[in-house]
């Protein structure tokens, strides 16, 4: 895929920034205590979901994107990570300062989240419909048949084969793809508003991948809800994103619509991630890499976080870190970018 | 349920293997059964006359084959010390150390588990530490120590219980809690390690996410989670109960199968040590099948799929 495969998608979703925000996140900081000692892996993230819109968060593992994602949902892993700083805020609502119990009741009602791996997600001694009914009925006053007739609604509108006769089946009994359509119907059978789905088709099988995101976007359209899509696969990110995040070590480095983003990369790490895409009208050479690796987050570098990596690298980049600036819709950090050119 | 039927056929194999090393082993033990039977100024011509008589001259093969006859039969014989039937004493000793054995059995889960669980929830408090803590010194601790201690504390020094007899509440308080001790300590870390993972797992960050409270998620989902691997250790509990009978009865006089067994041996009664020894290894065997039973139906992913 390249820059130019986005093309038909161009026009069909408004850009998001003229709705109303629904998820913001502003100068998110999170921490990671190991061995004593603590270090910041998402370091001042901003980042804004409107309603009916998908916003795609790209970055490589490590980047700090999930943690970002599970931060939202209150759900970074306990005594490990915790937020240290900044805002995060649903309809105006801080979530942060929330208590537990509150906090509770957005789950799954306000705000869902899908997990990569759908093997180990699901609750493997109990069946499928007592945990969706379970959930369902945590949050709405209604019957056991009636909660049973919305986890079946959830099930049909994931596209789970025969979804009615499932109810009973055990997570060992379906397959990953079908595990996945669960995690799809747990999250939306509450009709959520917020939709969080982090690498929701890495694990699956590349078949199953395009219709699992086929069947995430047409939910997200037809209820309307904000999507935060995080994946490192940016042939996802040109097929379903409105708008997309460029995280990089913990950092955005770039924000744009998805059809600019593409077309016109600013930042020299996101022009590296395009140029690396595999070009199938080209059949020989060798696959376009980035040098150098990622900062470790223990010792980062005192300016540009991408500075050791940059081939436009000033002497400026090594000792200040750029700030995200904004341009419209278009946000960038970087002090020294370069028209962007294929190969 | 195939399973568990497969797991019968095996538990039939291992009694019917078990039965011939238990056989060949006491007769391969040395020493002499007219020692026991018979008083020391016996002739040695009558010595031989009742060997004869017991069969004891025949191939040992032969001597199997007539032995399980009986004991299929429902006549495994007398003791040789006493005359007693051997049927006579499985069911009086048997019913001591079934009380004995099921009151430990019942303290190794009854306090294993919750004491696991509470070390489990309040992860690296004092409550985890101490837990933790003392059960690493129970699991190091020899029992026939513990008993030792146990007596020499609660009966000798304190009074406040009998250091030996039967069957009342009050003596099997001592040799239960010792018998139990070592399995409640592997109890109270297993129960807490598969709590812990439990409660990791991306299953439970799922139910997190799915809005459902604390209480609920630690109550339902974990520990049905982390009984599994709980569940799937109780047939090596039984194992280690049977075992330490031996030591833990004969320590306090409790006339179980254990205490039968110890002195059989001792005094050279083959027909009593063989039944016995029998016995003890279709109560593990069939206590491993128990606890397989109770494994499958525990863990969905090995029922048979619908």
């Amino acid at each position: 895929m390249n820059a130019t495969a986005v093309e038909s998608r161009s026009g069909e979703v408004p850009s998001g920034l003229d709705r109303s925000p629904l998820l913001e996140i502003e100068d998110l900081r999170i921490s990671i205590a190991s061995d004593g000692s603590s270090f910041e892996v998402v370091k001042g993230v901003a980042l804004t979901v409107c309603e009916n819109e998908i916003v795609c968060l790209v970055g490589e593992s490590g980047c700090g994107k999930s943690m970002t994602a599970l931060s939202v949902m209150g759900l970074l892993p306990r005594g490990i990570a915790k937020v240290t700083g900044g805002r995060i805020a649903f309809e105006g609502r801080s979530l942060l300062s929330l208590q537990k119990r509150e906090l509770r009741r957005l789950r799954a009602d306000s705000i869902s989240m899908i997990f990569q791996d759908p093997i180990t997600s699901l609750d493997p001694v109990f069946p499928i419909g007592s945990v969706l009914e379970e959930v369902i009925r945590s949050h709405r006053d209604v019957s056991r048949a009636e909660a049973r007739e919305i986890a079946v609604r959830a099930l049909m509108e994931a596209e789970l084969p025969d979804a009615a006769d499932r109810l009973d089946s055990y997570p060992h009994q379906l397959s990953g793809g079908m595990r996945q359509r669960v995690m799809i119907a747990l999250a939306i059978a509450l009709d959520p508003k917020l939709l969080i789905a982090d690498e929701p088709t890495t694990a699956l099988d590349v078949t199953v991948q395009a219709q699992i995101l086929e069947n995430l976007r047409a939910r997200q359209r037809e209820r309307e809800m904000g999507m935060l899509l995080i994946t490192h696969d940016l042939a996802v990110v040109a097929s379903v994103a409105d708008r997309v995040a460029v995280m990089y070590a913990g950092e955005i480095v770039e924000e744009a619509p998805v059809d600019e983003l593409f077309s016109d990369p600013q930042h020299p790490y996101t022009q590296g991630l395009i140029r690396s895409l595999p070009d199938i009208s080209v059949s020989k050479g060798s696959l376009h890499s980035i040098p150098g690796r990622v900062p470790p987050p223990q010792v980062p570098p005192p300016g540009c976080l991408f500075a050791p990596r940059c081939e436009h690298a000033l002497d400026l980049c090594w000792e200040a870190s750029p700030e995200l600036s904004r341009d419209g819709a278009k946000s960038l950090r970087c002090y020294n970018a370069q028209p962007f050119e294929i190969g | 349920m195939k399973r568990t039927a497969s797991r019968l056929a095996y538990t039939v194999i291992v009694l019917f293997v078990s039965s011939i090393a238990v056989f060949y082993a006491i007769r391969l033990s040395g020493g002499d059964a007219t020692a026991a039977a018979l008083p020391g100024s016996a002739t040695e011509e009558f010595r031989e006359e009742f060997r004869d008589r017991l069969g004891l001259n025949e191939p040992i093969y032969q001597q199997y084959f007539t032995y399980m006859g009986r004991i299929l039969s429902g006549d495994p014989g007398n003791s040789l010390t006493n005359n007693k039937a051997l049927t006579d004493m499985l069911t009086e000793h048997g019913r001591n150390s079934l009380i004995l054995g099921g009151t430990a059995f019942g303290l190794v889960f009854l306090v294993g588990i919750p004491l696991g669980i509470l070390a489990s929830l309040r992860r690296n408090s004092w409550a985890d530490q101490g837990i933790m803590s003392l059960s690493t010194v129970a699991m190091a601790v020899p029992n026939f120590w513990l008993a030792l201690l146990a007596v020499w504390l609660f009966a000798s020094t304190l009074g406040w219980l009998p250091s030996a007899g039967c069957c009342g509440t009050k003596q099997l308080i001592l040799p239960a809690v010792v018998l139990a001790f070592e399995g409640i300590a592997l109890t109270v870390r297993m129960t807490r390690s598969a709590m812990i993972e439990s409660q990791n797992s991306d299953y439970v960050r799922t139910l997190r996410a799915g809005g459902l409270s604390e209480w609920r998620i630690t109550c339902k989902h974990v520990l049905r989670n982390a009984l599994i691997p709980i569940i799937s250790l109780a047939g090596l509990r039984i194992g280690q109960i049977v075992g330490y009978a031996l030591i833990v009865e004969t320590i306090f006089g409790w006339p179980g199968l254990g205490q039968v067994l110890v002195n059989a041996v001792l005094r050279r009664d083959y027909p009593v040590a063989q039944f016995f020894s029998l016995v003890l290894v279709a109560l593990v065997v069939l206590g491993n099948w128990l606890a397989d039973t109770g494994y499958t139906i525990a863990n969905p992913r090995l029922r048979k799929s619908t």
